[in-house]
């Protein structure tokens, strides 16, 4: 499917769509810029919709289960209150009176969007940041993506038609790179979501001078020192709850100590805590059976592909661990089986320098006379997000995006002097 | 060494106590060949204890190492070399990955009688012409798909006059034309010759739902059947009663439900897997079926739901000798269907929400073959 002018289109018309899409944006450019005010009107319409239930059905239409539960824990963010604190804090400062007269924020132009599929409102989520700073958007969505964000579009143009022109959507495989290649060609930015062969693949299609902007895969973990006696619960209620599938999901558990034995020890304290948190999530039969056969699943590829590695498998109750003697970042075998890791704090440095950009969150487990000095360390190390271990994925108020302000990197600033 | 075609051989299909002795024996052999011959499976044996020596009795079935269905999709594991193997199939992939399983010679040469057998058994096999209208994919060589293959292999039990399909491969992909398979069905309905309608059972209630729509209702021609094959996959929210959809067929195409017969089966487990008279999966001779603890994987006794675990000696080039696949289900004695077979009934009740796996952290590590690419 493809959403173009406020419309549903079936697919078949992408040909077409996309031949008219340079008159249409140089039509829609030309004319009077789009105000923050009518898309945070939209916006609140929209959330007042949403807190009425009337988008139940929808939402249980197309979302994946537990978006529901997603959508309250974010609604906060989508409010008319902070997303005018968000613009004033990250486009505040930017334009205004200069010496040679004054500085104007405005739009990139169009941006086209690859969006992501691993969580289901985030193609929506980053047109919405497009269209709060002007920007026509041309989504791309992913192949998993059930209708959510189409119907999202619909509902927005709904409420208000003077989006229309503001929002596509278009429904084509990443293999389609002849249509990408026309997409790219009239944007002026490209958001790209994803791994590195989507950003690369990105690269590849992007015309020379044209913005990427990129936000790509991250990795996460969480530093325990001086633990004993310290709350376990959250972070196995964060592991079991997110399965490991975000950025900022916790996949390895890093211990502050040098000693095998000591690792061997948490994780025997620790695999209980962990059997519990997964006993409350996976309720249904059918999600403790996904849980099972992920577990066998690790357990199968810890057999083949670390055969003489001397690790130590920790099986439990739909979950496990798996402790390693070195002492690297890197990814889980997700689906709540967790990596369990020592890194002593003098080693804290060069080791995660090993994967500097890419890293994002440390939650930190840790007496509170040691916790500056620890979430000193690991911002040094290249960290961008230090939270307690609970809130590794909750979204925090003006938080920044992988350390910079998005919004920032939609618009740019036109100098315009006065008097001559 | 023919231990495998020994028991596909057998002749009372659904004898299961008959043919336990045949059955310890092939799968024995199985695993001894995929031990030998496929060096992942060799490394699982080895992690979990298991030999084929461990197999003494039926109840040792459950101690071969069970591989998910997961597993397929994420690695391609053979136990021959591809110049053996004349056939690969690929499952349908509804959630984007698939498994990809070989076939060899001794597979197929074993999958003929029992397939004939089990064709008899259900009336299948007719001498009499049909005509034949495919709700589902127009197999070609652009793909590898098991239920197209399994489709087409549907058509023979009659000889075929003609072949309409509802889905055909256009400029590299399928384009549905549920429309014209209606119409189709309605000029057939004037034949002299029966009608058999191979379908998937989504399509065939989206289809029947609208004829019934448009006013339609056709009597087909007498021994009109209608086969349906690949479960309802991509379209399981929309699940709908059998009872209902039989009635639907009644209405609209006059086909009775004991006209209707329903075929189960994976690419890991290519058991031919048929309704009774009552509609019930019996398990034929060739497979055995554990239902395992959804949290422990340990197995239950019977009347109990879970995973679904298949075991069969069919495939040497592939080890699918046990796999556990992401269906949940349970099995009940025989007696209780009523149809006369004794051989316990498996049940499909619902599947597990295994989905891809789509995640940043994945594409992070450069997982190929792991995550999606964008």
């Amino acid at each position: 499917m493809i959403f173009a002018g406020g419309k549903l289109l079936p697919g078949q018309e992408v040909n077409a769509v996309l031949g008219c899409l340079e008159k249409e944006t140089s039509q829609v450019l030309s004319g009077a810029p789009l105000e923050a005010e009518t898309v945070l009107d939209t916006l609140e319409a929209l959330g007042d919709e949403l807190d009425s239930g009337a988008l139940d059905g929808l939402i249980a239409q197309y979302a994946p289960p537990g978006a529901r539960e997603e959508l309250d824990r974010v609604r906060p963010q989508i409010s008319r209150a902070s997303l005018k604190e968000r613009l004033a804090l990250e486009l505040g400062g930017l334009g205004g009176p200069r010496p040679f007269g004054r500085a104007e924020v405005r739009p990139l132009g169009v941006l086209l969007h690859v969006a992501p599929g691993n969580m289901a409102g985030l193609p929506a989520f980053t047109a919405v940041e497009g269209l709060l700073t002007g920007n026509i958007n041309l989504v791309k969505l992913p192949r998993g993506d059930k209708g959510l964000t189409l119907a999202v579009f619909q509902k927005l143009t709904e409420l208000e038609p003077k989006l229309s022109p503001y929002l596509y959507a278009f429904d084509i495989p990443s293999k389609d790179t002849a249509s990408l290649r026309r997409l790219a060609a009239l944007a002026d930015g490209i958001v790209t979501w994803g791994g590195d062969e989507a950003v690369a693949a990105m690269r590849r299609l992007a015309p020379p001078g044209c913005k990427l902007i990129e936000w790509g895969h991250r990795l996460s973990f969480t530093y325990l020192s001086d633990w004993a006696g310290l709350d376990l619960n959250s972070l196995a209620e964060h592991i079991v709850h997110t399965g490991g599938l975000l950025c900022s999901s916790c996949q390895v558990i890093f211990l502050d100590t040098e000693l095998l034995s000591v690792a061997e020890q948490f994780c025997k304290q620790f695999l209980p805590v962990l059997e519990k948190a997964a006993a409350a999530y996976y309720k249904p039969p059918g999600q403790a059976a996904r849980a099972a056969l992920y577990v066998r699943e690790a357990a199968l590829e810890q057999v083949l592909d670390r055969a003489a590695s001397g690790d130590l498998n920790f099986p439990g109750r739909l979950c496990s661990l798996t402790l390693r003697r070195d002492y690297e970042l890197e990814l889980s075998h997700l689906h709540g089986n967790v990596l369990v890791k020592r890194l002593p704090r003098q080693e804290l440095i060069p080791v995660l320098r090993q994967q500097k950009g890419r890293l994002q969150t440390a939650g930190l487990i840790c007496p509170e006379s040691e916790r500056e000095a620890l979430a000193g360390l690991l911002a040094r190390a290249g960290v961008n997000r230090i939270t307690a271990p609970g809130h590794m994925s909750e979204a925090l108020p003006l938080e920044a995006h992988d350390g910079e302000q998005p919004l920032r990197r939609y618009v740019r600033v036109v100098d315009m002097e006065n008097n001559f | 060494m023919l231990s495998r075609q020994k028991l596909f051989w057998l002749s009372r299909v659904y004898d299961l106590p008959g043919s336990d002795a045949r059955f310890l024996r092939a799968v024995r052999d199985n695993c001894a060949y995929h031990i030998r011959h496929c060096p992942e499976y060799r490394l699982i044996c080895e992690a979990e204890g298991f030999s084929p020596g461990c197999l003494n009795t039926m109840d040792d079935l459950e101690k071969i190492p069970v591989l998910p269905t997961l597993f397929f999709k994420r690695r391609h594991v053979f136990s021959m070399p591809e110049w053996r193997t004349p056939m690969k199939v690929t499952s349908s992939g509804t959630s984007g990955s698939f498994s990809r399983v070989s076939f060899d010679w001794g597979c197929i040469f074993a999958e003929i009688p029992m397939v004939l057998r089990l064709g008899f058994r259900h009336e299948l096999v007719s001498p009499k012409p049909a005509h034949y209208v495919v709700l589902g994919y127009k197999p070609g060589k652009q793909d590898k798909m098991g239920v197209a293959r399994t489709m087409f292999g549907l058509t023979h039990f009659a000889p075929p006059l003609s072949r309409t399909y509802a889905l055909r491969w256009r400029n590299g992909a399928y384009v549905p034309d549920l429309d014209g398979s209606v119409k189709q069905l309605g000029r057939l309905a004037r034949s002299p010759f029966p009608v058999r309608i191979v379908a998937f059972p989504s399509y065939l209630w989206f289809g029947l739902s609208r004829m019934e729509e448009l006013g339609m209702s056709v009597r087909l021609p007498k021994a009109s059947k209608i086969l349906l094959a690949g479960g309802w996959k991509q379209h399981y929210a929309q699940e709908v009663d059998k009872n209902t959809l039989y009635a639907l067929a009644k209405r609209v195409l006059g086909v009775g439900e004991e006209n209707i017969h329903e075929f189960f089966g994976a690419v890991e487990h290519p058991i031919f897997f048929n309704t009774c008279k009552r509609h019930h999966f019996h398990i034929p001779a060739y497979s055995r079926v554990i239902i395992r603890d959804v949290h422990t994987l340990k197995p239950l006794p019977m009347g109990e739901v879970g995973l679904v675990n298949l075991i069969t000696p069919l495939v040497k080039a592939t080890p699918v000798t046990s796999v556990i696949t992401d269906d949940l289900g349970c099995l009940t004695p025989g007696e209780v269907c009523g149809c006369g077979l004794k051989s316990p009934c498996l049940t499909i009740l619902g599947r597990a929400g295994l989905n891809d796996i789509t995640t940043c952290a994945a594409g992070a590590a450069e997982l190929l073959g792991k995550g999606e690419a964008f």
